[in-house]
């Protein structure tokens, strides 16, 4: 099947994604191709060629980065540990039980958060530190352009960063607060369309039920994690694997734009024949 | 020699597809060239990629001509190899005709 103009997802693709080496004669090679009678399928076929050669040759010149996200995010869960235990040594989940909602979740989630944001830029600044002793001074512009770049890419995966981890500390320290609800001494709040039961006495048994519950998990002792956080770096499971990826995305993100670019970059000259 | 980095066999290749094709050596025939004589599909942006690696070699170079609105407006990038392009094909011609003259008939 052939057609008078190449398909617009693919121009769009073409446009934004094409190696900033290769200037417009690589556009107007494909559609003069194109428009001799090649299939849309070839010109398919093209695009994303050129796309993946870039990002094949952008993780390339990126190595030292992808390395070091990799490396990083692999202690990721030995962190979020070390900082369950912290938190179990302080009590921190009596104190957040004894607030008042929102306020028990919004400091539950938030801290949760600074953790894992202090995990990250320290992991900036780690890997940015040995400008320090080649340059004799900290890139402070890499700096700020590093965690200017980690904190969209924090929203982005800002769910996963407190879904997994969460989830991780729930199978790994389930009885840290961090693995949340009732399990952790919290106590939730009434369940959704609960506000639409009249009868109080409905209220009343729920009521009890929870603090039945809430008191049992408060009267027991707090138990020792099941893995001690060094144990947790080489642990391959798929709750651990999971809690590593958005660190390594996070990371790999924003040392990527605190990076110059590919050093083997081509830049055609612009002479005009 | 020490000095001298060997040509790949697509870079061999696009050298000399530049040559034959002279004055009109820009993307679109060069990709034909080697489709002609590869007899297969022939990647637009690995020749892209390979032109910009012999450029940076200083092997050959390249400049824009005029845009033609059958290209919607876009210039044709042609290229043209450098002495030490074509010193580089005869090298490994000449490498390759002497290895072929120590191998027995292989029919």
């Amino acid at each position: 099947m052939t057609s008078t103009k190449p398909p617009r997802i693919a121009r769009w693709m073409l446009r934004h994604l094409m190696p900033a080496a290769y200037d417009e004669a690589l556009a107007g090679d494909l559609l003069e191709e194109f428009c001799a009678g090649r299939p849309v399928l070839w010109y398919w076929r093209q695009v994303l060629g050129i796309i993946s050669i870039r990002f094949m040759r952008e993780l390339i010149a990126h190595r030292a980065a992808l390395a070091f996200a990799v490396l990083w995010s692999m202690l990721a869960p030995g962190w979020l540990l070390a900082v369950a235990h912290l938190e179990m040594r302080v009590h921190f989940s009596d104190r957040l039980a004894g607030m008042d909602w929102p306020w028990s979740s919004v400091l539950d989630l938030g801290s949760l958060l600074v953790t894992n944001l202090i995990f990250l830029w320290a992991g900036i600044l780690l890997y940015l530190l040995p400008d320090l002793w080649i340059a004799g001074r900290l890139k402070l512009r890499a700096v700020r352009s590093g965690i200017r770049a980690s904190l969209p890419a924090v929203v982005v995966v800002w769910a996963a960063l407190i879904v997994l981890p969460k989830h991780f500390l729930a199978v790994s320290a389930p009885e840290s607060r961090a693995s949340a609800g009732v399990a952790s001494g919290v106590r939730p709040p009434r369940p959704w369309g609960a506000a639409r039961i009249d009868d109080e006495n409905v209220w009343a048994a729920y009521d009890r039920q929870l603090a039945a519950k809430h008191d049992e998990i408060l009267s027991r002792a707090p138990a020792a994690p099941e893995h001690a956080p060094r144990v947790a770096l080489l642990d391959l499971r798929l709750a651990t694997q999971a809690a590593r990826i958005p660190f390594f995305l996070v990371v790999l993100c924003t040392l990527w734009s605190a990076a110059q670019g590919p050093k083997n970059r081509q830049q055609w000259n612009g002479r005009v024949r | 020699m020490g000095d001298r980095s060997y040509l790949g066999e697509f870079e061999l290749m696009l050298l000399l597809a530049i040559i034959r094709l002279g004055e009109e050596a820009y993307g679109v025939p060069i990709v034909r060239e080697l489709e002609r004589h590869r007899k297969r599909y022939v990647s637009v942006g690995s020749v892209y990629a390979a032109l910009a690696r012999l450029e940076t070699k200083g092997l050959i170079v390249s400049s824009l001509g005029d845009p033609t609105p059958e290209r919607g407006g876009k210039a044709k990038r042609y290229f043209r190899i450098t002495k030490d392009g074509l010193r580089q094909v005869q090298d490994t011609r000449r490498t390759l005709t002497s290895l072929w003259q120590t191998i027995p008939d292989l029919g």
